[in-house]
């Protein structure tokens, strides 16, 4: 005699311990998806405004740039009609597109690597729980809201040939002025330098928050093991902290490969294009050189290494990702 | 022995201060140069730039506001990151809520290619069809055609920003308020709004200073009666090399949001900073 019977009697043979809670369970399942489903009606209309500005905003304009460098726009706004691919044939034809691409390869792979060392460094410094850890905190964050204009005005003094500061620090040192930004040579390097200046700190942050949430154990058995400090962070904290250095690299991937503030605001690509990244000659040259058909090419070969590096990334990610 | 591990500890607490110290100078003190500048004579910066005896005074924010239209500016600027911070919010919200509520990922992809795609691709198109709809010569226009580039960022920001927190909203709260006969509206408004306040607190002051901040947009899109700051202050480097005293002022005016925004909602900034780049 069951203790509670709920429902209908049922025949005889169908209430099979057995039978009844695999029927239960069906009904459950059968009930959950249904609210489920519930849920989601009316959704449509709470999402529709987001998609449709989506569509206008980000989509369209991707689209348009797709057909403004398949087509030949003029700069008086007429547009005289379907070119092809002669766009992307020019393009691979122009010195100037092969040079811009080493600058944005140079200030990508020299900025990623000193910005990823220097962030592990002063990472650890702000994942430790010590008096004032919030306020240095704080510090640190500044340089990475501060708008990119004001960062490139402030170099722009730092750096200034004559009344700068870093020529003065330099002369204090007994060592000659250099000149930051007017030297084709220089300049490349004085642009990096801001970018490692500005977007360290904000690695750290990342890379903080990582060191912060590792699990303590593996530490303490290998200190019971009797591993120094030094070997613990080698071969214990890095391979642990590898998914969020890996994500923190992307995010300064996606930021670097499209690099423009800075320069625009310091050297606007020059002294003789040796700052002219691949997103400055897109810009100037639909601004300056009036010319929206080959601006619109450059920035989608520009748009499609961002994707095939943001992939590579996360290849990488996949394939090297460790299980612990 | 436990005095060993004493010892071992404060000296590397004394470690870490000295590495605050080193870095404090190298990354804040660029900062500080910058607002100490703002507050000294041309001729103070340049010839003497290091020397902390100098006098300060307020002339240079005083000269910016009289000899430039730097109050039109800061309206300028406050109505653009405004507008597309409250259109970014406005739209974000719900479509997080959404995506959510039917584990979609086909948006989030979307709002992906948005943060990853390079800002002039947005702006050519953006410009030409500006020009198209007259609005280099109409104020009202313009100032819409700003808010609406502005929103490519806010959008996805928002979105970005927002899903974690209806995340950690349990479903089970939603299907009780669906129960008891809440429509879609109401469930989101009145149920799981007010579960994500701090969320949406984050995505208003993240989106309001990278709005404020952000440049090409303003570069290129507006003229002389909507021109924000960002935009101002890069006019102003022909003239800054004769007046770098009025140059940190107007760099010290357009990081205000930022700064405040630093020591006030620390916390929340670092969430958003770093959202999506750890659990």
């Amino acid at each position: 005699m069951p203790a509670v019977s709920t429902g209908p009697p049922r025949a005889r043979g169908s209430g099979t311990s057995r039978g009844r809670s695999r029927r239960r369970l069906a009904l459950r399942q059968r009930r959950h998806q249904s609210s489920a489903q519930a849920r989601l009606k009316g959704t449509t209309w709470l999402f529709a405004p987001a998609f449709l500005v989506t569509g206008v905003v980000v989509l369209l304009p991707i689209g348009y740039t797709f057909w403004l460098s398949v087509s030949d726009r003029q700069p008086d706004g007429s547009n005289a009609g379907f070119l092809g691919a002669a766009n992307i044939t020019r393009m691979f034809d122009d010195p100037l597109f092969w040079q811009s691409l080493r600058v944005t390869m140079f200030l990508f792979i020299l900025c990623l690597i000193v910005e990823t060392i220097l962030g592990v460094a002063l990472g650890y410094l702000l994942s430790v729980d010590v008096r004032g850890r919030r306020a240095f905190q704080a510090a640190m964050l500044i340089p990475a809201i501060t708008a990119q204009v004001a960062v490139g005005l402030l170099w722009l003094l730092i750096y200034d040939p004559s009344l700068g500061v870093a020529n003065r620090l330099l002369g204090s040192l007994g060592i000659d002025p250099v000149v930051w930004l007017g030297d084709p040579d220089i300049a490349p390097w004085s642009i990096a330098l801001v970018d490692i200046w500005q977007w360290t700190p904000f690695m750290a942050l990342i890379i903080a928050a990582g060191i912060r949430s590792l699990p303590s154990d593996p530490f303490e058995a290998a200190g019971i093991d009797g591993a120094s400090g030094w070997r613990k962070a080698w071969h214990i904290g890095l391979p642990l902290l590898a998914p969020v250095l890996t994500v923190a690299m992307l995010l300064r991937t996606v930021d670097l490969i499209r690099f423009f503030d800075t320069i625009y605001v310091m050297t606007q690509g020059g002294p003789v294009n040796s700052t002219n990244a691949l997103n400055v000659y897109g810009y100037r040259s639909a601004f300056v050189n009036q010319d929206a058909s080959y601006a619109a090419t450059l920035q989608l070969a520009l748009f499609v290494l961002v994707l095939l590096v943001a992939a590579a990334f996360t290849w990488a990610r996949r394939r090297f990702s460790v299980e612990y | 022995m436990s005095t060993d591990v004493v010892s071992a500890r404060r000296r590397r607490t004394l470690f870490i201060y000295v590495g605050y110290l080193v870095a404090l100078m190298l990354f804040f003190g660029p900062v500080l140069f910058m607002l100490w500048s703002a507050f000294r004579t041309h001729l103070d910066i340049t010839s003497t730039p290091l020397d902390v005896t100098s006098a300060l005074s307020a002339d240079n924010f005083v000269r910016v506001f009289d000899r430039f239209d730097f109050g039109r500016y800061i309206v300028n600027s406050v109505i653009i990151a405004g507008g597309s911070t409250a259109l970014g919010l406005l739209f974000g919200a719900p479509a997080a809520y959404v995506i959510v509520l039917r584990q979609w990922s086909g948006l989030a992809f979307v709002m992906l290619l948005a943060r990853m795609a390079p800002g002039v691709m947005f702006v050519l198109p953006f410009f030409i069809f500006s020009v198209a709809v007259g609005a280099p010569s109409n104020t009202a226009l313009n100032y819409t055609v700003l808010v609406l580039a502005h929103v490519v960022i806010t959008l996805p920001l928002c979105i970005w920003l927002l899903v974690p927190f209806f995340e950690s909203v349990p479903a089970s709260l939603d299907e009780a308020a669906m129960i008891d006969g809440a429509t879609i509206g109401a469930r989101f408004i009145k149920v799981a709004l007010p579960l994500v306040a701090p969320g949406l607190a984050v995505a208003v002051t993240l989106s309001f200073v990278f709005s404020w901040n952000y440049f090409l947009f303003a570069l290129a899109l507006s003229n002389n009666d909507t021109i924000p700051l960002p935009a101002i202050a890069f006019t102003f480097i022909g003239e800054g090399q004769s007046d770098y005293g009025g140059l940190m002022a107007a760099s010290t005016l357009i990081s205000l949001p930022a700064l405040v925004l630093a020591t006030t909602a620390q916390r929340w900034l670092v969430r958003g900073l770093t959202a999506g780049a750890v659990k």
